[in-house]
């Protein structure tokens, strides 16, 4: 009995819980201030946005992975386990933060004093209320001149729903007013209540690969308890394995000899196949196993695909252990082989969207210091074909004949974007030129209206994000979630090099867009494909009409210098410099084009902005 | 066949496109370095006939002639040189007068390359150069008077205001005296007064494709008027190909003394130190034993950059099989290459851009 008591006061001291917030509302700042108030490190150890531990994020300020930290905090003489799991903000990665919010009992929904309620304020906050989360809102930024509290407090009352009047008013920057969300969490943020003498039961968050160790589970213990020597089982998998270590992130991962129900840390078991381990998976004692696995998640769909290809083809082998190295964190990518006339042996990948995919590619470079080509980021299409059947293709090289196509379909979504009523004209522009049909204008204050859309999604991830930023100054921020399928004139327009045609660089757009697209590549392609030996015409054609037509003249010279001396060495070097120089070009048919080409074709002229 | 180099690195005033190894406030060393390359010919350990000798530089006409006899002579005594030998000397025309003309003629100089670079005054004043148009004329006609029958001289293309006219009158006043041109283009070479020249705008060069087609024509020009284009930069006439280049481009053994010059033997390469005090302590620059690749890629880039072309069997010694290569039967296919009984060879339209076929068909 006594021993209940002291167990259920155990968890009765613990806080599990996340920060939501919409993208540069101060999310990480908040996550660095508590993090340096509980002492949890020596603020010599502090470095700025501690948790974005990716050289990567830092850069982008962004918050890309889950990152979790326990601090431990004295209230009131009692001594309290918090336990903070980080989530990005992002519209890309919604996913991982449904994860981390399936991991606790809490969230601190930040929202910037002067900015107000954004897109992901209110995406992230339902999502958060659908996991059956306490919210408590806190408001950022309260330091600078243009805050205004109360009108905020309001919108999150009128907008989100949440009661927000009591809410705390801190600036995470300078640390004014951190206590009063450290004693909210406390008093406000259920505890965990799992059974501790219970069979063991634990959401797998996230994973990641540690060379030493193999894979390493990042876990929260719902009931149970675990230790290293136990025999553990995935239940999705069914693979058992001995756990060699438990341990909690401080936030640096730090050894313990158990967790129990209620607590948040990592499991190892000397996992060496990366596929063994399913995030959302339920892990639970091998010997005495529970009877239900937790809900675990929702299957992401991607929404955006490339492909994906090794600059040196002979690194297709190192391409794919970097992608699966890279799934094993992020269940959201998905990627399959393909194989391109132009480009040789890939990968077609799916993201979450445009920043996701920019953020893998870029990981896959930098990480795994591999050199990739990424072909244009397209939509799933479904195509009727005259003979009744469906493809479902997310490749515009499979794309069948006009002639055997009755109808393609393609996906799009609803959108809403925010901004301050001054920009309405501006962003209703720009949503009917991008096929969009208008949906609604909700007038939220005075300050801000909610444009509601729907728009083609191959039109989104074309420029749409960049192209809102620039006709909005950076203040429009945007929303949107997928709303089926819908018919849609679309016709393939490919690139011929020297009458060859690229595979790699067809693309498919609208009927009414083609020309004026054709003709954009055509011209960016002349800029990037530098002068060969011979002449090359570059065209753009639907089918066999060529709607587009430029030319890269032949190259007229080289290097005329004098070869003075007999001093050959220095010449054979050069050309030998020369030919390395040429490795990162891609020979289709007889041209040369740089590995650039192939993702500068989605780069904005600034005509289009 | 086999050749000796020898480099003379003074001048009067470096040029201010030069990037070579001369210095025109050394003269002080002139004699130092006599000495010192007669000793390095004197104790050279290679026996060869020789059967040309170029004296390059740095500009070899501004030194005393009988610093360039004393050399041939220790040359001669070393080295078995044929009776036939082509034996060069590189002059400025403003360092040539009568006099030395023909004591270079009496030590058994028979070929003259002289460096005209243009005629228009103007340019040769942006290039530093110390000569004028009748100056050049001058030297020319005194030459031909002193016995020279084969007489080079070198031309800049790209310069600043230059046009294909100009060049055409220039080929038509100087091709009565002369059996041979070099036409190079202008390089702003890193470091050189020219670059910062260019940078600040006060020389404004033509643009690069419009420098090829001057190129090009003149090509056409020279020819028509019986200058052979044999290499990338040098037309012929009458036969009168310089032997020590062609030499250089068909990988004979040569052997070269003085500052920085480059020697190679059977496969070896190696250069003399560029520094006037690592050369007369004798030190290398470098040496490098050639391996079966940079072999194949030196027959390959020589005998595409002149009319001497290359054998297929040749490259077959050395393991590599250019016919598997996909680029090489492209060029056969588009004309850019020609093959006459196993002999590959560059078609002369392309020798402007042979950096770029050569660059492929060494990709292995």
């Amino acid at each position: 009995m006594c021993y209940i008591i002291i167990t259920m006061n155990r968890q009765e001291k613990t806080r599990n819980f996340c920060i939501i917030a919409h993208i540069d509302h101060g999310k990480s700042t908040l996550a660095d201030r508590l993090i340096e108030k509980t002492g949890t490190l020596a603020k010599r150890d502090m470095q700025n946005q501690l948790l974005d531990s990716m050289e990567l994020e830092r850069e982008k300020g962004i918050t890309i992975k889950l990152t979790p930290t326990r601090m431990l905090y004295n209230f009131e003489g009692e001594e309290y386990q918090l336990n903070l799991i980080d989530t990005p903000g992002h519209v890309d990665f919604t996913y991982e933060v449904s994860r981390s919010l399936a991991a606790c009992e809490g969230a601190i929904l930040i929202v910037d004093a002067s900015q107000g309620v954004e897109a992901q304020t209110l995406a992230n906050a339902y999502l958060a209320i659908d996991n059956n989360l306490e919210i408590l809102p806190v408001l950022n930024k309260i330091d600078l001149p243009s805050a205004r509290p109360e009108e905020v407090k309001k919108e999150i009352e009128d907008v989100v729903g949440i009661p927000a009047m009591h809410a705390p008013c801190i600036s995470a920057k300078d640390g004014t007013n951190i206590e009063q969300v450290l004693e909210m969490i406390i008093k406000e943020f259920p505890c965990p209540k799992g059974e501790e003498n219970g069979k063991l039961k634990c959401l797998v968050f996230d994973s990641y690969y540690d060379n030493f160790k193999g894979a390493i589970c990042l876990i929260r213990v719902f009931d149970g308890q675990v230790k290293a020597g136990d025999k553990i089982k995935m239940m999705q998998t069914g693979k058992t394995f001995e756990v060699t270590e438990v341990g909690i992130f401080v936030p640096n991962p730090k050894t313990t000899e158990i967790l129990r129900a209620g607590d948040v840390g990592y499991i190892a078991c000397s996992i060496k196949t990366i596929q063994d381990v399913a995030v959302g998976d339920t892990i639970t004692n091998a010997l005495d196993p529970c009877q239900l696995a937790l809900p675990g998640y929702k299957k992401v769909q991607p929404v955006v695909f490339c492909g994906i290809f090794p600059v040196d083809g002979a690194k297709y082998q190192e391409l794919k252990d970097a992608l699966e190295k890279l799934k094993l964190n992020d269940a959201s990518l998905q990627f399959e082989p393909e194989v391109s006339q132009a480009l040789g042996f890939g990968f077609r990948c799916g993201f979450l969207g445009l920043l996701h995919l920019e953020i893998i590619s870029e990981r896959i470079e930098r990480e795994f210091n591999l050199d990739i080509i990424t072909t244009a980021p397209g939509v799933t299409l479904k195509v009727k074909k005259t003979d009744g059947q469906v493809l479902s293709l997310s490749n515009p090289s499979q794309l069948p004949n006009p002639v055997e196509i009755e109808y393609i379909e393609e996906p799009i979504v609803k959108a809403s974007i925010f901004a301050p009523p001054q920009y309405v004209g501006a962003i209703m522009e720009l949503c009917q030129d991008k096929r969009g049909v208008y949906k609604g204008l909700v007038y939220l204050d005075s300050q801000r209206v909610r444009v509601d859309y729907i728009l083609p999604l191959s039109e989104i991830v074309y420029d749409f994000f960049d192209s809102l930023k620039s006709r909005t100054k950076g203040y429009a921020s945007f929303d949107y979630e997928m709303a089926g399928y819908e018919k849609s004139d679309l016709v393939k327009v490919d690139i011929l090099l020297n009458g060859e045609k690229c595979d790699a660089l067809s693309i498919i757009v609208h009927k009414d867009k083609a020309y004026a697209r054709g003709r954009n590549l055509t011209e960016k392609l002349k800029k990037i494909i530098p002068r060969q030996l011979f002449e090359v015409p570059i065209q753009a054609a639907i089918g066999n009409k060529i709607i587009a037509r430029e030319t890269v003249s032949a190259m007229r010279k080289d290097v005329l210098a004098k070869c003075y001396g007999g001093d050959i060495t220095r010449k054979r070097k050069l050309l030998e410099k020369q030919k390395e120089g040429k490795k990162r070009m891609r020979k289709i048919g007889s041209v040369e084009i740089p590995s650039e080409a192939f993702m500068s074709i989605l780069k904005l002229d600034d005509e289009d902005k | 066949m086999n050749s000796i180099y020898i480099h003379i690195p003074f001048c009067e005033q470096k040029c201010f496109y030069c990037a070579f190894a001369s210095f025109d406030k050394q003269f002080d060393k002139v004699e130092k370095y006599f000495n010192a390359l007669k000793k390095e010919i004197d104790t050279s350990p290679f026996k060869l006939k020789i059967g040309s000798i170029f004296i390059g530089g740095g500009t070899p006409s501004a030194v005393n002639p009988c610093f360039i006899e004393q050399i041939l002579r220790s040359v001669r005594e070393k080295f078995q040189v044929e009776k036939d030998a082509e034996i060069t000397l590189e002059a400025n025309p403003n360092s040539l007068d009568e006099k030395k003309l023909k004591k270079y003629f009496e030590m058994g100089i028979n070929r003259l390359s002289i460096g005209v670079q243009s005629l228009d005054n103007r340019q040769l004043k942006t290039l530093g150069r110390l000569h004028n148009r009748k100056q050049v004329f001058k030297v020319l006609k005194t030459a031909k008077k002193a016995g020279y029958k084969n007489i080079n001289c070198d031309l800049l293309l790209g310069l600043e205001r230059q046009n294909f006219f100009q060049l055409k009158r220039e080929i038509n006043s100087l091709k009565k005296y002369v059996t041979h041109f070099s036409c190079y283009m202008l390089q702003v070479e890193e470091g050189s007064p020219l670059k910062v020249m260019v940078e600040k705008g006060k020389v404004k060069l033509p643009q690069d494709d419009k420098v090829a087609q001057q190129y090009h024509k003149l090509a056409k020009f020279l020819k028509k008027n019986g200058f052979e284009q044999y290499e990338i930069s040098n037309f012929a006439s009458n036969g009168w190909l310089c032997r020590h280049n062609l030499n250089y481009w068909s990988r004979g053994n040569y052997l070269g003394f003085g500052l920085g010059a480059h020697s190679f033997i059977d496969g070896t390469r190696w250069a003399n130190s560029s520094s006037f005090d690592d050369y007369f302590i004798g030190k290398k620059a470098f040496t490098e034993q050639l391996d079966n690749k940079q072999i194949v890629e030196e027959i390959v880039m020589l005998g595409l950059r002149c009319c001497l072309g290359f054998r297929l069997s040749q490259l077959k010694k050395y393991g590599v099989k250019l016919e598997k290569n996909p680029y090489f039967n492209e060029f056969l296919e588009k004309g850019v290459l020609k093959a006459e009984n196993g002999v590959i060879k560059i078609n002369p339209d392309y020798y402007g851009v042979s950096n770029l076929v050569i660059e492929k068909l060494i990709d292995f």
